[in-house]
């Protein structure tokens, strides 16, 4: 006698439950740097799903206040609603409290933001680049879920596990024996060794491509730059 | 002229045919029934004082606390109901620690006063939950803090209003005591001279003689933050004055 | 005891799949395969039949090799790009590669691309699918020019033009408005060049360089690269370590004693005649 099968199983006796899969990767790198008197953010410009590019031009930089920038990848619907979000937060408080909001209160919002979602997170790579109280760069990076950490220099995103040592090794002076630790680059040398982890995450990284983007914070601005990468 | 008062000084939301709200200036009086809190701001820092009715010899007077930390870096003086104060001052608190929560920084002495006058102004409020007084609250509260604009002194009535003050007297010597500050404040006021001042103007307005147990000093300044006089200080204080 | 070792069996082995499904099972994830991402296209032109091919192999997200050779050489007139896992297509054409050659000898004559694809099918559908090969076939025979391609489970396709791996749908695209019947060599390297590149910018497994095979009844233009699609970024820093950048932990000393000192002279001159 046959026995009919009920919608959840399968021949093979697995029980296969539909999945609900709210995320997708959308690919794109963020890289900042810091040091007297500025900070560096920047993002390659692809955005992607599966083997496919979306569009070859679309900033990951978000200018949050006149001397703070969020540069967010990830899933890019969540990127979209996040920085919103924040932005509209950013408002209610320079209304609240008659001024901007500084990059350290920034930061420090982000991470709550985020830790709120802590069971439906924003799938996103985040990281907050601005100045501090004395005028200096400073970067902020965090997990999807509000985890935070305060650095001069950091990359995320899809390329990071190429860049991070890189950076470590170059800017943070990691593992090397006669290194003069703790020294900071000049904003010359932080936009070389941006450029040149763009160059070589794109060689290794089909995420990364088409164009940086570079975002220079000092007390008198913020500067864009538009650097093109290899677009295959 | 009676008739129409007692017509109009009943509900909380209805305005008298001459545009006043009698239930808000009936708390605006009330609040002369209180003891007298005077606030000095000066560069170095602000100070509070405040008068504590010892109305009987029975009375602990550490239990009635007029003076109130806020955060570390802010005060608060209140006369009027007490009772109503401490609603207040919890809202007071709470903005402050969720300001630091939400922002890692210490909010500023504007936005919590802007906080405590919104729940100030909430009396009558229907649609807030059943969470609103009925009533407007009966104390008038001067906080007093450091943030990064320096040394602030801000006074709110009842109705929610709030100003900032160079310094402020409020309760029941409040008008000759703010005769006096508008005599003795000038700018260049240091934290001595202030804590000075604001105890000389308070020993004029009390009806007790001024002592230790029956007054509170408090000083918010930018090293130290809010600081509450222990009884040792304060009788220091008096001594300079005598 | 035999005299003679016995030769390996033909196949694969089969005898860790049930301890890598217990394995995984686990948790304990296997090795990832490179992939070839790929844009392979092959055209029929007027003279003959032309390959071409993108460089790239990828490995999940990551580019495991930027110059990835996906033009197979089958026989003297046959050649095959292949797309999918890197091995499968590397030892499925090798091997068809082989037997060619036995073939070709045993019957001393120019081996016809039919047998190349038959040879190819059966083996990708005893494997049934499980053998990744992706395959575009084209050679010259006695009876012209031919242009095949294979999935991965067997089945063929004789066509005229022909694209496969990730890239296909946008390399088909370019063929598709501007393929025509006879095509001079000419014109079908420019269609095939623009083919690929549809591919390498388009498609995220498919990159760097563009190579290309010409089969004629003359004989094969194998240019690699035929062209490189895209400008390597210039680097501005230099990223030598400054001497003594490795720390030394510890220093042993092995000390070498001289025991015994030998000389030997050799009498007898060097013969540098030859």
């Amino acid at each position: 006698m046959q026995r009919s099968l009920n919608n959840s199983e399968t021949l093979s006796g697995i029980i296969q439950k539909p999945q609900f899969s709210p995320y997708t990767d959308n690919g794109g790198t963020v890289i900042a740097v810091g040091g007297k008197g500025f900070v560096i953010i920047g993002c390659d410009s692809r955005l992607s799903s599966g083997y496919t590019i979306n569009t070859r031009f679309q900033p990951k930089l978000f200018k949050l206040t006149p001397q703070t920038v969020l540069g967010s990848a990830g899933c890019w619907c969540d990127v979209l609603t996040f920085v919103r979000l924040i932005e509209a937060r950013l408002k209610m408080y320079s209304y609240e409290h008659n001024k901007t909001m500084s990059t350290p209160a920034t930061a420090q919002l982000v991470s709550i933001m985020l830790y709120y979602k802590r069971f439906f997170p924003y799938y996103v790579s985040n990281l907050v680049a601005g100045l501090d109280e004395e005028g200096n760069g400073v970067v902020y990076s965090y997990d999807p879920v509000g985890h935070c950490e305060q650095s001069t220099y950091c990359a995320t995103g899809s390329s990071s596990a190429f860049i991070q040592p890189l950076l470590d090794n170059y800017v943070g002076k990691k593992n090397i024996a006669n290194a003069e630790k703790g020294k900071l680059l000049t904003q010359e040398e932080a936009l070389r060794v941006v450029n040149d982890a763009f160059v070589s995450a794109t060689e290794r990284n089909m995420y990364c491509g088409d164009s940086i983007i570079l975002n220079i914070i000092t007390e008198k601005g913020i500067e864009e730059r538009v650097i093109p990468l290899r677009k295959d | 002229m009676f008739m129409t008062r007692s017509e109009y000084d009943r509900g909380v939301n209805t305005f008298s045919p001459e545009g006043r709200l009698f239930q808000v200036e009936y708390a605006i009086e009330a609040i002369k029934l209180g003891s007298t809190a005077i606030g000095i701001q000066t560069s170095e820092g602000v100070v509070l004082a405040v008068e504590k009715r010892v109305t009987s010899t029975l009375m602990v007077p550490a239990t009635t606390e007029k003076i109130v930390e806020i955060d570390d870096h802010i005060g608060c003086a209140c006369s009027g109901l007490m009772a109503d104060s401490r609603t207040m001052v919890d809202r007071a608190r709470v903005e402050a620690q969720n300001h630091w929560f939400l922002y890692n920084e210490k909010m500023s002495v504007e936005s919590v006063t802007q906080a405590v006058s919104n729940l100030a102004i909430q009396f009558g409020d229907s649609d807030s939950d059943g969470n609103a007084m009925s009533r407007p609250f009966g104390v008038a509260i001067l906080f007093a803090g450091v943030d990064s604009k320096g040394p602030q002194l801000y006074h709110m009535d009842p109705s929610g209003t709030y100003v900032q003050c160079d310094a402020k007297a409020i309760g029941s010597g409040c008008e000759g005591a703010q005769q006096a500050l508008q005599e003795a404040y000038h700018r260049s006021m240091t934290m001595k001279e202030a804590i000075k001042c604001i105890l000389t103007i308070l020993k004029q307005v009390m009806e007790e003689k001024l002592n230790s147990t029956n007054v509170e000093v408090a000083t918010i300044t930018p090293g130290k933050g809010y600081h509450m006089f222990t009884k040792e200080e304060v009788e220091e204080a008096i001594k300079e004055i005598a | 005891m035999a005299l003679l070792p016995d030769l390996p069996k033909g196949g694969f082995v089969f005898e860790n799949f049930q301890r890598n499904e217990f394995l995984k099972a686990k948790g304990f994830r296997a090795p990832k395969a490179t992939k070839t991402g790929t844009t392979i296209v092959g055209c029929l032109v007027k003279d003959g039949v032309i390959l071409g091919a993108d460089t790239r192999a990828t490995s999940g997200s990551v580019i495991a090799d930027k110059y990835s050779d996906k033009i197979h050489y089958m026989a003297k007139n046959i050649y095959c790009c292949g797309a999918g896992t890197a091995a499968d297509t590397l030892y499925v054409t090798r091997m068809v590669s082989s037997n060619l050659e036995l073939h070709r000898l045993n019957t001393n004559r120019v081996v016809p691309v039919i047998c190349a694809l038959r040879m190819l099918k059966q083996h990708l559908f005893r494997y049934q699918g499980y053998v990744s090969a992706a395959l575009v076939l084209a050679g010259v025979d006695e009876d012209g020019a031919h242009l095949y391609s294979v999935t991965p489970h067997g089945s063929s396709d004789k066509l005229p033009f022909t694209t496969m791996g990730s890239g296909s749908l946008a390399a088909m695209a370019v063929f598709e408005t501007r393929w025509k019947p006879n095509m001079t060599i000419e014109e079908g390297k420019k269609l095939v060049r623009d083919s690929v590149a549809a591919g390498i910018f388009n498609d995220l497994g498919s990159g760097n360089n563009i190579d290309m095979c010409i089969i004629t009844r003359d004989g094969v233009d194998y240019m690699r690269p035929y062209e490189e699609a895209n400008l390597k970024g210039q680097r501005l820093n230099s990223y030598v370590f400054d001497k003594g950048a490795t720390p030394i932990l510890t220093v042993h000393t092995i000390p070498l004693e001289v025991e015994e000192v030998m000389v030997r002279h050799m009498d007898e001159t060097m013969d540098t005649s030859a």
